[in-house]
């Protein structure tokens, strides 16, 4: 059985492939009742849910320029920055048609966990809109089972000739929870439709509908021939893709002018990114594959780029033609499938930019003589390989975080948290009053993590490190503990510095962005509420409530927000996720507490090993 | 830094620019005022504008007619002349605004100028229709494009780039309007700069007459420096493509280096044709592939990146084996200056991190504020006597935090609010709390040299500005001052200023018991201090935003009062003085400010 290798350990069996692809288009036709279909495959291995596309303008663009709109996050809960905590978007008119057919679909849920619990290999298709319907259901399913079942196979999108269907944080989230390997585009040289939402619905208003009625194959065409809108509306994506194309390079090279951010006023760029792998045909029976989002969008735009004027006709009605020959391409692939015909682009900073035949190296004339089949200049090379060098200047930015140093300033407090709890006073307390030397130095040491971790959050807010940053144990373990020892001490100088007085109450304005961006990791990674674990701010909530309780109306307004803090306080110090010193005779919690009405009713009393003394 | 590959992006610029239609949509409005006045010809040189609203986006568009020759730049009337901003200052002062210390002067070509000013009662009428909410784009014809650059940098001054998108001015083909001093006064704010696009055909002539030095000044008067510079963006066009370029060196070698003298000095109305033909061609051409041939190709990508320009601007073909036609040297002087440019951003990378050092150094100064309140006598005055070892150390870390915000404050006004950098709150926090502590030791070394009124003479222009911004963002009082007593013990005074009050107030009481003063002088000290002083103090310690360690026995305020005390049983106030501020010296009650207890009516 031959495979496709389309990454790193990642094969395809390519009949499978071609099973997808011709149940893909099998899709359309079939009576357009049917939502998808359904079928068992490989000696039963695999089960193949295929989708079939939509044609009317409605069902490309809804509303917006470039029909896009939030995404959806009671469906897709991690499609969103997890720090910054921005939704991802996603074409409004593809994620409704999903809500409205497939999700509230009972046959295909029963279907799915039935072929789940088999645990066969479950395989997502669609051709061209159908496409976007899969990717959405494969989402779908690994948020609703992938995610709490590990033991799950796990899921296969196959997509030919499908539009983008997401933005930049539709693409880095997908990174980031390491799902984008499960999705295999596959792209014609030419074919349009892939290319359709670089352009806004208002640049190609007038031969859209003719566009439409070609591509639909459930209509019934007069002829083969291409409309004679074709070229006008090639030319028109094509310059808008170029655009978007342009745009997205100079932010990949590292642009110092200026100028760019006036024109981004004067142009509307289409918010889509791809994700994922993409299997770029040629038309030669050459497949080139790479999954680098940035130079997947450079390679939507330069392989269908005019070698010169004079052959725009000819392609602007190969672009339409090639969305339907995938059956056929990929058949010619397979049939002779060996090293010289599938290149995986993987380095591509090493790209050659130029194809100077001058070399021996034999790597390095397969790779040219594949970029030459996709028609890519020197420019082109230059802009895949400025994405390759970006991913691994992210890479770069990651390790030049200087843990060494943060460590150190870690240990300094652990002690310091220690031997404040020896002397009788927690460090919170300690810190606030922040009278001996110690206090000095900790303070200090808390100002070294700052400045290494607001350097950090400064490089998530622009996308600076690595897409996975944000989904890694490692770093959600440490943000979380740092979370823990030091937010308390920011708290404490806010409130000694009376901060408050100038601005607002800690969580409301004070709170620094490194603990709001690691309490969100935390949260995402276990699958808990959005602010579920302030339990670093449980110092915070203290100090506002005595502020509250102090004023003239007293304790009882308050009474609920006091009982709240109580229970919450008692379940986080069960948790162990809030020291017991807050507990402590001194503590500025335990001073206020002892003055409200009735502690001894509290729940505070049930927590282990507390005992009161009398006040 | 340096394992990284850089890369030039001229050429993705260029083809953004292109792709946008910009180009195009500004050359369509030039066309239109064009064909408009096309049957009135021959009158003498004259200014027309035309204003169109799109949905989107306000076009004005300026054109002079006749359109005008090569030679009437350089002889119809000494075309290349300047006309300096200080000569400007009375009759026409609507650049002024350029003008700052740092860059005192400027100079306009005067040709371009007396057009500008031949609309000048049309500006207001004009103006009245941009509308805010869409995109502005300005254009103009070669002379016409003159008075669009200078109707731009008039209008500069009054956007509030933080509401309002930056306007875009299109040139194609205009000749070059100012001296060193404009362009450094328009570099100096980066999105002044990137509002303007000159568009240059390698076959144009006119955006190429005023370069020097083939064509000196012919004034004796305009020295070396005196001589036309570019600013903005140059978009260079030529057969084989278009790049863009912001260097302004480069633009110049640029400029002179691919001028392909295709038009000569023929009619005029050749040039408009030519763009038109350019704006077309280029518009179809943006989905092309482009023809680069055979580079070597371990060529780094930066230096791929730039060849590849000089290759669309016209300048160089395609070459294989690195035979660069002898351009190897202006490759290289783009390459470092690409490089330059790219470093320079990368420094300025993170703000924040150098914030978060400073305030390290404000974590040190903190706690010698401590230990002194331990030794009962407050920083400021510790300072002033220069005293123990620690003094010493202070001086260290002021002197790093002093550079520091010295740096920050003109980094922040060289962008003033026009250039749209509101400051963020971390900031002018971090900034207040610097003030707040450090400034009274610029108030010691002051007044330990013997010298008066700081506050209107001495008094740096730093701590001006960072209490001046504070002013601006403050919001209305919040009423917090219950908790705000109780802890009035910990904060700092909150007018960095009030250490020079009470020098004042010291001067105020020698002068009074002073034999020598005059009547004159007595009169006013006694003013000083009872209505200003006694007041200011009171007000602040109502208010809690007075530190309690001016009560410290050996604190300069404790120094004044005991003067001013005598000053009083002397009977010098007027017999049986008594204020509110006495009583409550007198009775001690000061005591107990520091822990709230303090009820002042």
């Amino acid at each position: 059985m031959a495979s496709l290798k389309v990454g790193e350990n990642k094969e395809i069996n390519t009949d499978l492939i071609q099973k997808a692809c011709s149940l893909a288009v099998k899709a359309h036709s079939k009576s357009s009742q049917k939502s998808y279909i359904l079928e068992k495959t490989g000696g039963s291995s695999y089960v193949i849910f295929s989708f079939p596309g939509y044609w009317s303008e409605n069902d490309w663009y809804d509303g917006e320029p470039f029909g896009e709109t939030k995404i959806n996050l009671d469906l897709f809960p991690s499609l969103r920055s997890i720090g910054i905590d921005e939704h991802a978007k996603v074409n409004k008119a593809f994620q409704q048609r999903f809500v409205d057919k497939i999700s509230r679909n009972q046959d295909f849920i029963k279907e799915v966990e039935k072929a789940k619990n088999e645990r066969k290999q479950i395989v997502f298709t669609g051709h061209s809109t159908g496409g976007s319907i899969a990717i959405l259901a494969t989402i779908w399913f690994l948020e609703k089972y992938w995610r709490s079942d590990a033991s799950a196979t796990s899921p296969l999108c196959l997509t030919f000739g499908c539009p983008l269907t997401g933005n930049h944080i539709f693409s880095h989230a997908l990174r980031r929870e390491k799902w984008a390997p499960y999705f295999i585009h596959f792209v014609m040289r030419y074919d349009i439709v892939p290319r359709i939402l670089l352009a806004p619905i208002s640049s190609i208003k007038q031969e859209f509908q003719p566009i439409l009625q070609f591509l639909n194959p459930k209509s019934s065409r007069a002829s083969t021939n291409t409309p004679p809108e074709a070229l006008n509306f090639y030319m028109n994506v094509m310059k808008n893709a170029s655009s978007v194309a342009s745009h997205a390079a100079c932010k990949l090279m590292g642009n110092t002018n200026l100028l760019l951010e006036t024109m981004a006023n004067f142009t509307a760029l289409s918010p889509y990114k791809p994700f994922g792998t993409f299997v770029f045909c040629t038309g030669n029976r050459k497949l080139v594959i790479l999954s680098n989002p940035d130079a997947v969008l450079q390679l939507l735009f330069y392989s269908s780029q005019l070698d010169n004027e004079a052959e725009c006709p000819d392609v602007a009605q190969r672009s339409l033609q090639q969305h339907f020959s995938y059956g056929n391409e990929l058949k010619d692939c397979f049939t002779k499938l060996d090293a010289d015909h599938a290149v995986l682009l993987e380095s591509l900073e090493k790209l050659p930019l130029s194809a100077d035949s001058t070399t021996t190296s034999s790597d390095i004339t397969t790779i040219n003589a594949a970029l030459k089949d996709l028609g890519l200049s020197t420019r082109a090379r230059l802009c895949l390989c400025a994405a390759g060098e970006l991913e691994k200047r992210k890479i770069g930015n990651k390790n030049s975080i200087d843990l060494k140093k943060a460590d150190t300033a870690m240990k300094y407090l652990q002690e310091y948290q220690l031997s404040c709890k020896h002397q009788g006073l927690g460090c919170y307390d300690a810190f606030k009053i922040h009278k001996s030397d110690k206090d000095f130095e900790a303070n200090v040491n808390r100002l070294e993590l700052a400045g290494i971790w607001d350097e950090i959050i400064e490089m998530l807010k622009n996308y600076d490190l690595p897409d996975a940053f944000e989904g890694e144990k490692e770093w959600i373990d440490l943000g979380t503990k740092y979370r823990h020892l030091v937010e308390p001490l920011d708290i404490a100088n806010y409130y000694r510095h009376l901060k408050n007085n100038d601005t607002e109450g800690y969580t409301k304005k004070g709170r620094p962005k490194r603990y709001r961006f690691t309490q969100r990791w935390l949260e995402h990674a276990q699958r808990l509420p959005a602010g579920s674990c302030g339990e670093s701010c449980f110092w915070a909530d203290v100090e506002e409530l005595r502020i509250k309780t102090s004023s003239k109306e007293g304790y009882a307004p308050f009474k609920d927000e006091v009982l709240q803090l109580e229970e919450q306080a008692m379940k986080w110090i069960n948790d162990g996720v809030l020291d017991k010193d807050v507990l402590m005779e001194n503590s500025t919690f335990m001073v206020w507490w002892k003055k409200q009405p009735d502690p001894l009713a509290s729940c505070i009393n049930d927590i282990e090993g507390f005992t009161i003394t009398s006040a | 830094m340096s394992q990284f590959h850089l890369f030039s992006s001229g050429l993705e610029l260029a083809n953004l620019v292109v792709s946008s239609g910009v180009l195009y949509h500004s050359w369509a409005a030039v066309r239109d005022l064009y064909s408009e006045i096309n049957q009135n010809e021959q009158q003498s040189l004259s200014v027309r504008y035309k204003v169109s609203q799109q949905p989107n986006s306000t076009t004005i568009a300026f054109f002079t007619w006749p359109a005008c020759s090569k030679d009437y730049i350089i002889q119809g009337g000494g075309g290349e002349d300047l006309v300096s901003s200080s000569t400007l200052k009375e009759s026409f002062p609507l650049f002024e605004f350029l003008c700052t210390k740092t860059n005192p002067q400027f100079s306009i070509n005067k040709a371009a100028l007396e057009l500008f000013a031949s609309i000048r009662d049309s500006l207001p009428s004009l103006k009245s229709q941009i509308d805010n909410s869409k995109v502005l784009i300005i254009t103009g014809n070669s002379l016409g494009e003159s008075v669009a650059t200078l109707f731009t940098l008039w209008l500069l001054e009054s956007i509030d780039f933080s509401i309002t998108k930056c306007p875009l001015c299109i040139t194609f083909g205009s000749p070059l309007i100012g001296d060193n001093g404009l362009q450094n006064a328009i570099l100096k704010y980066p999105t002044w700069n990137s509002c303007f696009l000159h568009v240059v055909s390698d076959q144009d002539p006119i955006p190429r007459v005023l370069i020097s030095p083939h064509n000196p000044p012919a004034t004796e008067s305009a020295s070396q420096t005196n001589v036309y510079k570019p600013f903005g963006t140059f978009l260079l066009y030529s057969e084989s493509g278009c790049g863009c370029f912001k260097d302004s060196q480069t633009i110049l070698e640029l400029l002179m280096a691919t001028y392909s003298k295709g038009l000569g000095n023929q009619n005029p109305n050749q040039v408009l044709e030519l763009y038109i033909k350019i704006v077309e061609f280029l518009n179809r051409k943006v989905i092309c592939g482009d023809a680069t041939g055979l580079l070597q190709w371990t060529t780094p990508p930066l230096r791929t990146g730039i060849i590849i320009q000089l290759v669309a601007i016209g300048l160089m073909r395609p070459q294989p084996q690195g035979q660069n036609n002898g351009l190897d040297n202006l490759i290289t002087k783009i390459e470092k200056q690409e490089m330059e440019l790219v470093m320079s951003k990368g420094l300025g990378f993170n703000p924040s991190k150098t914030l978060n050092e400073i305030k390290i150094n404000m974590a040190f100064f903190e706690w010698y504020k401590k230990c002194f309140k331990e030794k009962g006598i407050g920083y400021y005055d510790s300072f002033k006597n220069g005293s123990s070892q620690t003094d010493i150390e202070v001086v260290k870390f002021k002197t790093i935090l002093t550079h520091y915000w010295e740096g920050e404050v003109d980094e922040a006004e060289k962008k003033p609010q026009k250039e749209g950098a509101p400051f963020r709150t971390g900031w002018l926090g971090a900034g207040t709390n610097f003030r707040r502590m450090i400034e009274p030791l610029d108030i010691a070394e002051y007044y330990n040299k013997g010298l008066k009124d700081y506050i209107n003479q001495g008094r740096p222009k730093h701590y001006k500005q960072l209490e001046q911004w504070l002013k601006e963002t403050e919001k209305p009082a919040s009423n917090l001052s219950q908790l705000k007593k109780q802890n009035v013990a910990s904060s700092l005074t909150e007018d960095s200023c009030f250490w020079a009050h009470v020098e004042e107030a010291r001067i105020s009481c020698k002068l009074l018991s002073s034999k020598e003063s005059s009547t004159g002088e007595k009169e006013l000290s006694k003013h000083n201090l009872i209505h200003e002083f006694e007041n200011y103090v009171l007000s602040l310690m109502k208010n809690h935003e007075v530190s309690p360690e001016i009560f410290l026995p050996q604190s300069s305020f404790m120094l004044w009062w005991k003067e001013y005390e005598e000053i009083i049983r002397k009977g010098i106030m007027g017999a049986s003085y008594y204020s509110p501020l006495t009583d409550l010296m007198k009775n001690r009650s000061y005591q107990n400010y520091a822990t709230g207890d303090l009820e002042i009516p």
